[in-house]
């Protein structure tokens, strides 16, 4: 589903990842780990087209992603969820309506819009918030939201980006079942953290990112 | 459809959120629309009123005192053959002299101390209205002046050319002045749009991330700017007609003659005043979105 071959990334002419080769299949959770700096973000953005590779072959869910016109990257990105290190929830909307969107970009119809926002909100037992606007929402709250916004349009691809980032164990625990739902129902998950705990005895392919290559591949 | 929809949801609200200061571009796209509307009233009026005085426009072609009445003949059916000119008046020398009496009145009697006519019988042309064009008269008058039989060919040659004058110089105003204002147009919706793309920068950089495409984007914007557009087309076409019709009911007050005179601006010149509105705005917008890339 996801497959990097060969791949590097350099900014500024420093080398952030270098000759990186991995594969995610279809229906897999993986995580991706590694102290803070080290290339996770930049990773994940490769994937989802907000970096071009300096070299390598990307292919997510079939496409070429290194190749893709300025015009064909909404369509990749259609496939793929997002749940962002900062979230990226617009404060001018409701919480539904800020789930909502990624719908609307899909083009779904009004009312079958409202009918998946509320299931979803029921899954992540929002329901009751969803008029509320985001900057009124604990942080754990938010980061739920942000998950369903990544998964209400059903992609087969989701990437998350620290998605424990300053959360209690309780909230993170509840976030990582939520993820482990969104899998069970075949999307293939990948998860940035730099937080062992998270991957910890979940028997889950981790790959360990140290110094511009995978250095080592483990079961957590 | 659906995204066509949603953006005019979008659109809509910014609209009303942003009222301030769209209602500021739509009262300016609207001055300026009315300016550049009233110039072109104002040089149409003057046009047909040129025109107007052209048709009474005549050329007098003299003929040589001893021309024969056939000759004379001759020449009246080369006049009303030819297709420029549209009407052909025959005055004899003794109606010349008649005419001349009239004039004189009191002093006519100067006029029988002569044992013979002095003037010479002569055409009056009318030419058709599209030749009154200065140096094509000129080359008509020639033409005349060269047949066998004419003597001398007289028009009014420095009023006509003067009235040509004028109306260039009105026509040639209106097209700078209304580029003019039409380009600023397109600035002014340029500019608030821009203005309206950048507050919402972080928003339109989510939506990319999520899978919009450009014209989810775009259109909101769009539909905005062509919103504008439209507004101060119809606030200007509404204010022209409020003027026009002002003039034309109190000036008549003052000169009767002022509404057969005047002309009013056909309804296709209040429906281009909208779409000109229109289009400059949709423009304006189209380059303050500019191009979206990923
Ligand atoms: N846009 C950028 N321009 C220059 N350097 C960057 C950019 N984005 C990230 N970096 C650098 O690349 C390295 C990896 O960053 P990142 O992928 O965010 O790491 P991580 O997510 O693992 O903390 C860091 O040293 C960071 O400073
Ligand atoms: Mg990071």
């Amino acid at each position: 589903m996801i497959q990097f071959s060969g791949v590097s990334k350099y900014y500024d002419g420093d080398a952030v990842l270098k000759d990186i080769s991995f594969t995610i299949e279809k229906g897999e959770l993986a995580y991706i780990t590694g102290p803070s700096g080290v290339g996770k973000t930049t990773l994940l953005k490769l994937i989802y087209c907000a970096e071009r590779p300096d070299g390598g072959q990307i292919i997510v869910a079939g496409w070429d992603v290194g190749k893709l016109k300025q015009g064909t990257i909404p369509f990749l990105r259609r496939n793929v969820g997002i749940v962002f290190q900062d979230f990226r929830l617009l404060f001018n909307k409701t919480v539904f309506d800020n789930i909502a969107l990624a719908l609307r970009i899909h083009d779904m119809q009004p009312r079958e819009i409202k009918e998946t926002v509320n299931n979803v909100l029921k899954d992540i037992r929002l329901k009751h918030k969803e008029h509320v606007f985001p900057q009124h929402l604990s942080g754990g709250e938010q980061q739920r939201i942000v998950i369903a916004r990544a998964m209400v349009s059903r992609p087969t691809v989701l990437l998350a980006d620290e998605p424990t980032g300053n959360l209690d164990m309780d909230t993170s625990r509840n976030i990582m079942s939520l993820f482990r739902e969104i899998n069970a129902r075949g999307t293939t998950v990948l998860i940035a953290t730099h937080n062992n705990a998270l991957f910890h005895g979940t028997g889950r392919r981790v790959l360990y990112l140290s110094n511009t290559h995978i250095e080592k591949e483990a079961v957590g | 459809m659906r995204t066509l929809i949603y953006a005019l949801q979008t659109a809509m609200k910014s609209i009303w959120h942003e009222k301030w200061i769209n209602l500021l571009t739509v009262l300016s796209v609207g001055i300026g629309l009315l300016i550049l509307s009233s110039f072109a009233t104002v040089t149409l009026n003057v046009d047909s009123a040129l025109k107007r005085w052209a048709k009474g426009f005549g050329m007098v072609v003299y003929l040589d005192g001893d021309l024969t009445g056939k000759a004379e003949n001759e020449l009246k059916r080369l006049f009303l053959q030819d297709p420029d000119i549209i009407g052909v008046k025959y005055i004899s020398k003794e109606q010349a002299v008649r005419e001349l009496r009239r004039t004189l009145g009191e002093n006519a009697s100067i006029l029988d101390e002569l044992d013979e006519n002095p003037l010479p019988s002569s055409f009056e042309l009318k030419l058709k209205r599209e030749l009154l064009k200065p140096d094509v008269v000129k080359k008509k008058a020639e033409q005349i002046s060269r047949l066998k039989g004419v003597e001398e060919v007289q028009y009014g040659e420095k009023w006509l050319s003067s009235l040509n004058t004028l109306s260039t110089i009105l026509k040639t105003g209106a097209v700078f002045l209304g580029c003019a204002i039409l380009v600023a147009i397109v600035f002014i919706t340029y500019n608030t749009i821009k203005i309206f793309f950048y507050r919402r920068k972080d928003e339109i950089e989510t939506l990319k991330l999520l899978g919009a495409t450009r014209t989810f984007i775009r259109l909101p914007f769009l539909i905005e700017g062509l919103f504008i557009g439209i507004a101060g087309g119809l606030i200007s076409a509404v204010a022209l007609f409020g003027i026009h019709s002002m003039i034309s009911f109190k000036g008549a007050d003052i000169l009767p003659a002022i509404r057969a005179l005047m002309v009013a601006p056909p309804m296709r010149a209040y429906m281009a005043i909208v779409i000109a509105g229109a289009a400059m705005s949709l423009t304006g917008s189209f380059i303050a979105v500019g191009r979206i890339r990923y």
